[in-house]
């Protein structure tokens, strides 16, 4: 059936399947067979990054990502970033400056920020903002978010 | 969003034999970036949907040559932000890209989905239109050029057919003196989609401006070049006087749509005061 798909994916390392009918975003398909709630819906329109996953090493709006497009990619949530119980630095770095209150938007931020330190591992303030400017915090800890990204280029 | 069928062909020409239904629910999907925000908001339920994902070769890469860029449609616009060669052959577009959307977006976003969807929002039509390029379209009848300028017909229309892909998009090669400005003014956050978007190109003969091109985009309901304002600049001195006088050709020429981001009236101020600015600015 073209409508619904087998898919084989790459998820936190592990190999993976999952069936998904043809209009599911990714999103829907990690909440549901996964119990991974680390990537969540807010604004589901692209803009406000609380939905950021990494696929095949890029960030992508997990709102937007039809299932489909994940069969064969390498995902990565928020859930697959610590190593055998002790927390990726990025994370560190983030409990370490208090780069949150609520903490609905820090996977997101969380999974920029890795982005940001593959392609520019000592990033400037610039190049934090311009990295950051998609990823929306409610609670507007902006300040200590730029702060928690310097302190993870170090970490890293 | 409800279910349809979705399908992956390897080839073009597969891809074109699936698109060619005579079914307006069956589209093309590149980066879905576009598409995807319309099938949630049901304004568009495909019945079909031909993603290009699995097309490699001609749809992608950034090529450099004698007669400019050549653009693989699948290009994404996170490539085309980092691309060396675009940054050499046109700053402009280099420059527009890093406020265009955010990074996610740019990651999946193709150049082929940004130019076929004919948003007037967009903020790389108005560049292409001042700095010149051509699309090539292939279709069951074989393949054609569809020239920058006759690609935007009207308010999410453009001159790819139903049933018809863009492969490429070819921008012209810029003569070393081509000064060139784009000016993306947003109304609400600062790297939201443009409510105003104004792109121009020079070049001086002299003391004169001897070619002019300026375009203005997301006021109106398509991206459309201003030949008033290229009149007044075509012949007369660079001053500040002949560029003000441009942008009230531009802003008398517009037709802005009201919406979220402003009034008419609104717009078509933003339109001569941006107008303005890019022209004091090209570089
Ligand atoms: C949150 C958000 C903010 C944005 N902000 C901006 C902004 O500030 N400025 C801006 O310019 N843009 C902005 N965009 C729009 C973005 O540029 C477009 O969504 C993107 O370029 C579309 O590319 P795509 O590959 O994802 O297209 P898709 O969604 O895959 O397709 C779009 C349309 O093009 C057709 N299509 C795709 N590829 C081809 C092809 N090769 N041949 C023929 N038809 C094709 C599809 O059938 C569809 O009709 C924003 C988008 C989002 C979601
Ligand atoms: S929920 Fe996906 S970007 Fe906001
Ligand atoms: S910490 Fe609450 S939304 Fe960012």
């Amino acid at each position: 059936m073209t409508h619904q798909r087998t898919l084989s994916f790459t998820l936190n390392g592990r190999p993976v399947t999952a069936t998904a009918r043809t209009h599911e975003t990714i999103l829907e398909v990690l909440q549901r067979d996964f119990g991974l709630f680390g990537a969540r819906e807010s604004c589901g329109q692209g803009l406000c990054g609380c939905c950021t996953l990494l696929v095949n090493g890029t960030a992508v709006s997990g709102c937007l990502y039809l299932a489909a497009f994940a069969d064969g990619a390498e995902l990565v949530t928020v859930e697959g970033l610590a190593r055998g119980g002790t927390q990726h630095p990025i994370q560190c770095a983030f409990v370490e400056k208090s780069g949150f209150q609520c903490g609905f938007c820090t996977p997101g931020m969380i999974l920029m920020t890795k982005e940001l330190l593959g392609r520019h591992p000592r990033p400037t303030d610039e190049q934090i903002r311009h990295y950051l400017s998609g990823n929306l915090c409610r609670c507007a800890t902006y300040p200590d978010i730029i702060e928690s990204v310097r302190r993870a280029a170090e970490l890293v | 969003m409800k279910a349809f069928e979705l399908v992956e062909p390897a080839t073009i020409d597969d891809a074109i034999a699936l698109l060619d239904a005579g079914d307006p629910g069956v589209r093309a999907v590149a980066g879905g970036s576009a598409l995807v925000p319309m099938m949630k908001a049901r304004l568009f339920q495909p019945t079909r949907l031909v993603s290009l994902r699995r097309i490699g070769g001609a749809l992608r890469g950034i090529h450099a040559g004698d007669g400019g860029l050549r653009i693989g449609a699948l290009a994404t616009l996170t490539e085309l932000e980092h691309s060396t060669r675009v940054r050499d052959a046109a700053p402009v577009m280099s420059r527009a890209l890093r406020t265009l959307s955010n990074v996610r977006i740019r990651n999946v976003a193709t150049l082929g989905g940004h130019l076929a969807h004919g948003d007037p929002h967009m903020d790389l039509p108005p560049i292409l239109l001042t700095l010149g390029a051509r699309v090539r379209v292939a279709g069951r009848g074989g393949e054609r050029w569809i020239d920058i300028n006759d690609l935007f017909l009207g308010y999410y229309q453009t001159a790819v057919a139903a049933g018809e892909l863009i492969t490429e998009v070819h921008v012209s090669a810029q003569p070393h003196d081509a000064r060139t400005w784009y000016e993306k003014f947003t109304a609400l956050s600062a790297d939201d989609w443009p409510t105003v978007g104004a792109a121009v190109w020079y070049r001086t003969a002299g003391d004169r401006i001897g070619e002019a091109r300026v375009a203005v985009s997301a006021a109106t309901e398509r991206p459309v070049r201003i030949a008033a304002a290229e009149q007044i600049l075509t012949g007369a001195a660079p001053s500040a006087e002949t560029f003000g006088a441009a942008a009230d050709a531009a802003a008398a020429a517009v037709d802005p749509l009201a919406d979220i981001r402003g009034s008419a009236a609104y717009k078509r101020e933003m339109v001569r005061v941006h107008v303005r600015r890019a022209l004091e600015k090209a570089r």
